[in-house]
């Protein structure tokens, strides 16, 4: 019988339920989509790194006999340890412009369960003998590859011929970028390839030497000690760097992801469900008050206290159950597109998604106690009440005047459905609280998210067009070669301007403090390379010092006037050196310090070095300049600031898209706590707004009540909205800051005017939308009963 | 004289389910300025349901009905507001008061929408309630509460009042009350004024009484020699 009643009040109120079911099965899509692909995610991680015998430490030196390596074995920790010669090499395809690059990673095939070994996905072993090498299979598929085709690199000045016999992936190069500048994966310009040591060395001047180093560790061995003693052995053979697992960029990268995961599959269901309860809770509380008499009715009956409690909360249970089943499978439903998005940008096996019920009775579990919280919490009233008692109606809900009439100024610039609208907005403390929050949030994310986008475009423009205003990098093989090829530059047709430039590996060190950057010399007077400040004031590098950016800085501990230690590969005397902080800069993209050229000539101990020039052409001159300098053996590379550039945008659309699921999200609460709140309001007041109506004004005139409470609660939402929208870029940039970007936190005032906009345009669509139901009450049904 | 309502062969029914309920059966009727009219009948007659029609609170099935030569039963949600807007008072047994809005601003509510409206103070005079102005629905007795639900239907200053059992819960005394202001509005402002009541005594009052039975107009009483409210008695 009960049951009857509560799908004939379910019907009644559907506009209402509906709604609530939909934000729960948002939040519950949201929980199980995310869920599901981190744990696909993590799973496959750990299978591939297991698999593959991924490192726990990495080391780069100058150069190192493969025989050297043997005797690091013996170090207490240390589980196994090889040594290989990595190198970046141009791959010269007929007819494409861009640069293409690839890294051949020497092997030894006979090597059984080698570190980061390569999970071969077809074709055959590599043969010591012969110039074959496996690459891997992003690059191959990106650029059309058939086994047992020939490709051509250019090494050393030397055009050589590598026929791919396998295709595979290691785990090393889930993510895989070129440099940490590099923001994406772009398979088609960059590539992995294994080739057998003998091989490789035969390709470069100085032969088959060790320049990279990976380790295992023992179980339980921490690597801080490991590396305290390995530091000192490679010392000796120009050690560049060496760090831990957990620096090691595509690892970091995925990890970043699974936290960002992690974390939004937590926050975003939460926020969803306890929106979706608020609203359960506030339309349960209503119904019973309105119900008291029917209450009051089967209490008197016999039936007990929590049959009848049973009775509401099943509308809980109803809404919950919904909700989450379809929520979960919707969600699992996303999870397949989603797991693919994923398979574009991560390269691993067992990538895959799969229909599993566990995570859909996670969902429906989640909801459905949510559900329940909120509706216990409004159906408790159901056991205090007498039947006695819930036969009369309630007590008259207490009018009375607010302290804001005392602002008579204001007041007397009411309508009077100005002043209804004040007086309920203090009489119904609950759901002005609901609304307000609501509105906090939504207007928030919204201008989170338009900041986000303006601060990227900042980002990126800040650094392409202001910064670096040169048209080309010309990377030199050798760090001295800089007086002959800048002569040669300054006669190649187009070009306008060169200046040298001295990229320098450097670890910087403050207290307990160490961070490995790149130190940048710039001449003094660089016009194709600006330092700015905060306002944008041109800076000039300092002759005595160094400038930091501000994370770097922030890393480092170290402010104006710190002396830093500072260690470099490249350093003549071998020698810590220390420098003072003269001066802190923003820098969005990487990490970097800065000094003179000469001043850094004069650090390292090494006149005239310069290890790139940049060079500003006449943009039709460039592909000229590549094909001139593509075998050059004093070049090892030219950069097209345009290209990189045009690659940054063209990922940063991708990432628009994210932007849009926020925007999304924040349009979708700001709707249901509007259409919600005026749908209870409705239904609580629909006697008194049907009785302004028989006095003769119009729906418009009736529904002013309601929306003039919603603009003025939204009113103070959106200006409490701007600090937590600044608290939540400052965590924003803080969870995703790391050395490749640093997300800048500045709102900008057309966010913040878009975001006002926007939420205003999603009160009006749901008011509107809410407004129909007030068209359609029923003036004589609804004066007939009685309040 | 012309009426200022002409109902012509008025019919309502409920389809519910397979069974027509048919609460009105082709009434035929015309009101006329400055009377006074009674409506009697036996609970579920239709009284309500014919009132609601001609306040524009609601629409005939059948049947044609013009206010002042304007064809109500052509007219849409937007025209029927405006009639009750400008043209209409309704009120009924159970006040309709807006909680949150003092006596006082429950009046200023109708006459905010009104083109030619009474004084809100003047009204409150009548009804006897100036002290009590600042007072809430929910601190005022039930006869106050109809004094100013009636204040409010005035404030508009309709041309036509319809009362749908406006005494029905309240006593003797405070009833009289209620029948006087409504007698003054009629007689001192040249007004129609209709009451539904269940109390044939009330119909003394009337200069016309109409008697309803199964949703038609059974016959319609003169009484030339209305009392007035003080001398009825029940
Ligand atoms: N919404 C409705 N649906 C179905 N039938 C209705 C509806 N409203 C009224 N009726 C029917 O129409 C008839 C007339 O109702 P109405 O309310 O006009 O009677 P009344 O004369 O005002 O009665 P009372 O003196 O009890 O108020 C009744 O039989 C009632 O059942
Ligand atoms: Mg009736």
């Amino acid at each position: 019988m009960l049951f009857k009643k509560m799908l004939r009040d379910l019907a009644e109120n559907k506009g209402a339920y509906i709604a609530c079911s939909i934000i729960i099965i948002i939040g519950i899509m949201i929980f199980t989509s995310f869920t599901q692909v981190m744990g696909n995610l993590r799973l496959s991680q750990e299978a591939f790194y297991s698999e593959q015998n991924f490192a726990d430490g990495f080391a780069q030196v100058q150069a190192m006999p493969l025989a050297e390596i043997k005797k690091l074995e013996d170090i207490r920790g240390i589980e196994e340890i090889q040594g290989r010669m990595v190198r970046d090499v141009k791959v010269l395809f007929p007819d494409r412009e861009e640069n293409v690059y690839l890294r051949l990673i020497s092997i030894d095939p006979t090597q059984e369960n080698p570190i980061n070994g390569m999970e071969l996905m077809k074709g055959i072993p590599l043969n010591e003998r012969e110039t074959n090498i496996w690459v891997d299979n992003k690059f191959y598929e990106a650029n059309n590859l058939e086994l047992n085709q020939e490709i051509s690199i250019v090494a050393s000045g030397k055009k050589r011929d590598l026929r791919v016999v396998g295709i595979g992936r290691s785990p090393e190069f889930i993510y895989a970028l070129r440099t940490s500048s590099d923001l994406y994966p772009d398979p088609e310009t960059f590539g992995i390839a294994f080739i057998p040591l003998e091989i490789m060395g035969t390709f470069f001047p100085e032969g088959a030497v060790v320049n990279d180093i990976v380790f295992t560790l023992r179980p339980g061995v921490s690597y801080e000690d490991v590396e305290e003693q390995l530091e000192p052995e490679l010392k000796p053979y120009g050690l560049k760097r060496i760090f831990p697992r957990k620096d090691q960029t595509s690892h970091l990268l995925l990890t970043t992801e699974l936290e960002g995961l992690e974390s939004t599959a937590t926050a975003l269901p939460v926020v969803f469900l306890s929106i979706a309860g608020v609203i359960l809770y506030l339309m349960l509380r209503r119904m019973i008050e309105q119900q008291r008499g029917q209450i009051g009715i089967l209490k008197a009956f016999g039936y007990t206290q929590w049959e009848i409690m049973l009775h509401y909360l099943s509308y809980a249970v109803a809404v919950g159950i919904t909700g989450g089943a379809i929520g979960g499978l919707l969600g699992i439903a996303l999870s397949y597109p989603f797991t693919s998005l994923y398979q574009l940008f991560f390269n691993m096996p067992g990538l895959s998604s799969e229909f599993s019920p566990s995570y859909l009775l996670l969902g429906i579990l989640l909801s459905l106690v949510f559900a329940l919280i909120a509706g216990y919490q409004g159906c408790k009233g159901v056991l205090t009440l007498q039947p006695a008692e819930a036969m009369r109606p309630p007590a008259p809900p207490i009018a009375k005047r607010v302290w804001l009439e005392r602002i008579t100024f204001f007041w007397n610039m009411l309508s009077v459905q100005g002043m209804m609208a004040v007086r309920n907005i203090f009489r119904n403390k609950g759901r002005t609280i609901f609304v307000f929050l609501g509105m906090v949030f939504s207007f928030a994310v919204l201008g989170l998210t338009w900041s986000m986008n303006d601060l990227i475009q900042k980002m990126i423009f800040d650094q392409y067009e202001i910064v670096e205003t040169y048209d080309v990098k010309v990377v030199l093989s050798s760090p001295l070669e800089e007086k002959k090829v800048l002569r040669e530059l300054y006669h190649f047709p187009g070009v306008k301007k060169v200046e040298p430039l001295a990229e320098v590996p450097v670890t910087l060190k403050n207290k307990w403090h160490k961070k490995d950057v790149v130190l940048l010399g710039l001449p003094e007077d660089s016009s194709l390379y600006n330092i700015l400040d905060k306002n944008y004031n041109e800076i000039k590098p300092p002759r005595t010092g160094l400038l930091l950016s501000e994370r770097l800085a922030e890393v480092l501990e170290a402010k104006t006037g710190t002396r830093l230690q500072a260690e470099s590969p490249m350093l003549a005397s071998g020698e810590d050196r220390e420098l003072e902080v003269v001066g802190i800069i923003p820098q969005y993209l990487g990490i970097n310090a800065y000094m003179e050229i000469g001043a850094v000539q004069d650090f390292l101990g090494q006149e005239g070095l310069a290890t790139s020039l940049i060079v500003s052409i006449d943009k039709e001159h460039i592909p000229h300049l590549q094909k001139e300098y593509r075998q050059s053996a004093a070049v090892e590379n030219i950069d097209d600031k345009g290209e990189r550039l045009e690659q940054t945008e063209e990922v940063m659309a991708s990432f628009g898209s994210m932007i849009y699921i926020f925007a999304l999200i924040g349009i979708i609460v700001s709707f249901a706590v509007i259409y919600n709140s005026s749908l209870i309001t409705l239904s609580e007041r629909g006697h008194e707004l049907a009785s302004m109506m028989v006095l003769g004004m119009t729906p418009a005139e009736v529904n002013s009540v309601i929306t003039f409470e919603q603009w003025f609660i939204a009113v103070f939402a959106m200006i409490a909205g701007v600090p937590v929208s600044k608290l939540m870029l400052l965590g924003m940039s803080q969870a995703t800051s790391n050395d490749v970007y640093t997300m800048p936190t500045t709102m900008t005032g057309s966010s913040l005017l878009i975001a006002v906009l926007v939420t205003a345009g999603s009160i009006w669509v749901a008011q509107q939308v809410a407004a129909r139901k007030i068209r359609k009450l029923s003036l004589v049904k609804v004066l007939k009963s009685i309040e | 004289m012309k009426p200022i309502i002409v109902a012509r062969n008025l019919a309502k029914y409920y389809q519910m389910g397979e069974v027509r309920v048919e609460a009105l059966r082709g009434v035929d009727l015309e009101l006329y300025n400055g009377e006074l009219v009674v409506v009697l009948g036996p609970s579920g007659s239709g009284k309500s349901t014919l009132l609601n029609i001609i306040g524009g609170m609601d629409k005939a099935s059948k049947g044609e009905l013009y206010y002042e030569d304007i064809p109500l039963h052509e007219a849409d949600d937007k025209e029927l507001t405006f009639y009750r807007r400008n043209d209409v008072g309704f009120v009924f047994q159970f006040y309709n008061l807006i909680p949150n809005l003092t006596a006082y601003e429950n009046i200023n509510l109708s006459v905010q929408i009104s083109k030619n409206p009474l004084s809100v103070e003047e009204l409150l005079e009548k009804v006897g309630l100036s002290d009590r102005a600042n007072h809430f629905p929910s601190q005022l007795s039930g006869g106050e509460q109809q004094r100013v639900a009636l204040a409010r239907a005035l404030a508009k200053n309709p041309k036509m009042l319809l009362c749908d059992e406006p005494t029905g819960a309240l006593d003797y005394r405070t009833s009289i009350d209620v029948l006087r202001i409504l007698k003054d509005f009629c007689k001192g402002y040249g007004k129609t004024v209709v009451i539904i009541t269940h109390n044939t005594a009330i119909a003394r009052i009337a200069n016309r009484i109409f008697y309803l039975k199964d949703g038609k107009l059974d016959r319609v009483e003169n009484n030339d020699n209305p009392l007035p409210p003080e001398k009825v008695t029940w």
